[in-house]
């Protein structure tokens, strides 16, 4: 027990040194981008009008003050106004993050409720015929890059068929495409992973033995082979919500989703560096966060790391 | 090493599209005199029609659909090769000197490695885009410099397991010095996973530079890419759906040649063990 506590704080603590890095690489590199009074002035500001703004923002003093009041705010959980709106900048990003939390969340459950059964069916086939086509269908999905399946969704249900919505968030339909869109992209490597670990654990011993002292069919599938290969993809499951959570920015913007994606586009366009600050913290803190759950999940369903006996 | 020798169907067949894509790529407007940025006005928009010369269709500028596909081809491929190149070349790189010298060297490039993957991509593209411009070359040092620690990763880990191995050991007592030992002993060791991360690190970049062209990041406004054709299909998904089909259908064909390559590759591998 003292020894995953120690562990623990081990990780908090590269977690601050991460979130401390990654926060004065990207206050460097984007003052480096450009001059954000400016941007904020527009293109017809007088000399006067841009001292003013430098003044109200701060932006008058010299870098390196800017940096330590920066760091120092963020500690206290300040990241400034956003250059675009003058609202809080966190306030910004914790109202977006429902919608992306949401969206990603839906994904992750949809898309493990379709490859847990299909990559059992498929591992658990030897050479059959249709085991063959479902893995070439998976095969041929995962080829198919998440926007480019939604952009496709959206003629297919949207344009033709005119079933579903397609822009925006305005009632539980509004989530089914985007949804879709994201589980698609899950979905394939998932059910790969739970397939070879499938097949893989049919050939072990304890799986045999299970079966020779007259186990059924029902019973090796569910009590021994399912939980062995489950933790492969719980593990790819921590690792897909942190891809989700940074990388959900061409998904929001096709189907107009209000998340954090969108926001973070729409900063980076106008270079509002208080909002993509605020978004580069949290994002960290909630990929953390995924990686540590997944851990805590494998933690319960693999006796021997929970027993401390194997790796 | 040598494993490659066992050619097998995955790796042919995806090798196969690859090679054909490109030839069609580089050969087509030689071939049919199509130019991909020449339109004509008088047949915007117009639906897929062999016999009038546009077997893909035309977009909203009366460009021919099948010409801008073959010239994205060029743009993607060697933007992705590129990419995958950088990043292979920088992970690898940093994670063989970090393995090598451990210490204080290997926690600066094991924080350097997740604070690049922590920080958001689309900000470095944005600001790489504001300080050299638009255009294939920043497209790919942005996916190079924002990628390589996927490689980094998992070729620090293999080149501290193989460290410990005996044979290394045995190297460095017979008084190899460092550079040999890791260019002749770690280095080879290292080529399969090499090859095959490669792989579907190519595939990873096919799908991002088309994702960065399609939000506008990459290629210039105009220029034939699959994501800018995308992004320009998007007012006429009701009017005119070939100009998403078109470039959709190739970056698909793309990404899975590259998948089915990789798959091959570790495949034969794994049966050359």
């Amino acid at each position: 027990m003292q020894a995953s506590l120690r562990a623990a704080a081990k990780q908090t603590l590269n977690l601050a040194v991460l979130i401390l890095v990654v926060s004065t690489v990207l206050f460097f590199l984007l003052r480096l981008t450009g001059d954000p009074a400016a941007v904020l002035a527009g293109p017809d500001a007088t000399a006067e009008q841009l001292a003013a703004i430098r003044r109200a923002y701060g932006l008058d003093q010299p870098l390196a003050v800017q940096f330590f009041s920066y760091i120092g705010q963020m500690l206290r959980g300040d990241f400034g106004r956003s250059l675009a709106t003058s609202q809080p900048a966190i306030e910004l990003v914790l109202a977006s993050l429902p919608a992306t939390l949401s969206l990603a969340g839906l994904a992750l459950v949809l898309a493990f409720l379709a490859a847990v059964p299909l990559g059992a069916w498929i591992g658990a086939q030897k050479e059959g015929g249709g085991a063959r086509v479902a893995s070439a269908l998976v095969f041929i999905l995962q080829g198919t890059p998440g926007f480019v399946a939604g952009l496709l969704l959206i003629q297919l249900f949207a344009v033709e068929l005119r079933w579903l919505p397609s822009m925006g968030l305005l009632g539980g339909t509004s989530y089914i495409l985007p949804v879709v869109t994201l589980a698609l992209f899950l979905m394939p490597k998932q059910t790969r992973l739970i397939a070879a670990n499938v097949a893989g654990a049919y050939r072990q011993d304890y799986v045999r033995t299970a079966r020779a002292i007259g186990a059924g069919k029902g019973a090796v599938l569910f009590r021994h082979v399912l939980p062995n290969a489950l933790v492969g993809a719980i593990a790819l499951l921590g690792a897909q919500a942190a891809l989700l959570l940074s990388g959900a920015v061409v998904t929001e913007t096709i189907f107009g989703w209000p998340g954090l994606g969108a926001l973070l586009l729409t900063a980076s366009q106008t270079l509002d560096f208080p909002v993509i600050q605020a978004i580069a913290v949290v994002t960290a803190l909630l990929v953390f966060l995924a990686n540590a759950a997944a851990d805590l999940a494998v933690f319960a369903i693999d006796p021997r790391i929970r027993d401390g006996l194997g790796a | 090493m040598g494993a490659v020798r066992q050619a097998n169907a995955p790796l042919m067949l995806g090798a196969a599209i690859l090679v054909a894509m490109l030839l069609l790529g580089i050969g087509f407007s030689a071939l049919f005199g199509l130019d991909p940025h020449m339109g004509h006005l008088g047949a915007r928009l117009a639906p897929p029609d062999l016999a009038a010369g546009h077997p893909f269709g035309t977009d909203q500028l009366g460009r021919d659909m099948l010409a801008r596909t073959a010239a994205g081809v060029v743009w993607s491929i060697t933007a992705a090769g590129c990419a995958t190149l950088i990043a292979l070349f920088i992970g690898t790189g940093l994670a063989l000197v970090a393995a090598e010298l451990g210490g204080r060297v290997l926690v600066v490039v094991q924080l350097l490695v997740n604070s690049v993957i922590t920080l958001p991509g689309i900000v470095i593209a944005v600001i790489v885009t504001a300080v050299i411009g638009q255009g294939w070359l920043p497209i790919v040092v942005t996916l190079g410099i924002i990628t390589w620690p996927v490689f980094a990763r998992v070729i620090l880990a293999e080149a501290l397991s193989l460290r410990a191995r005996d044979y290394v050991a045995a190297a460095r007592l017979l008084g190899q010095s460092r550079l040999k030992t890791v260019l002749l002993h770690i280095l080879p060791a290292l080529k399969p996973t090499l090859y095959v991360m490669a792989a579907f690190h190519f595939a990873d970049m096919l799908i991002a530079e088309g994702a960065l062209s399609f939000l506008g990041l990459a290629a210039p406004l105009g220029e034939p890419t699959w994501g800018n054709m995308m992004a320009d299909s998007r007012p006429y998904v009701f009017s005119a759906p070939w100009m998403l089909l078109a470039p959709a259908g190739a970056i698909i064909a793309a990404v899975i040649a590259a998948n089915l390559i990789g798959d091959g590759l570790s495949r034969a591998f794994s049966d050359g063990d």
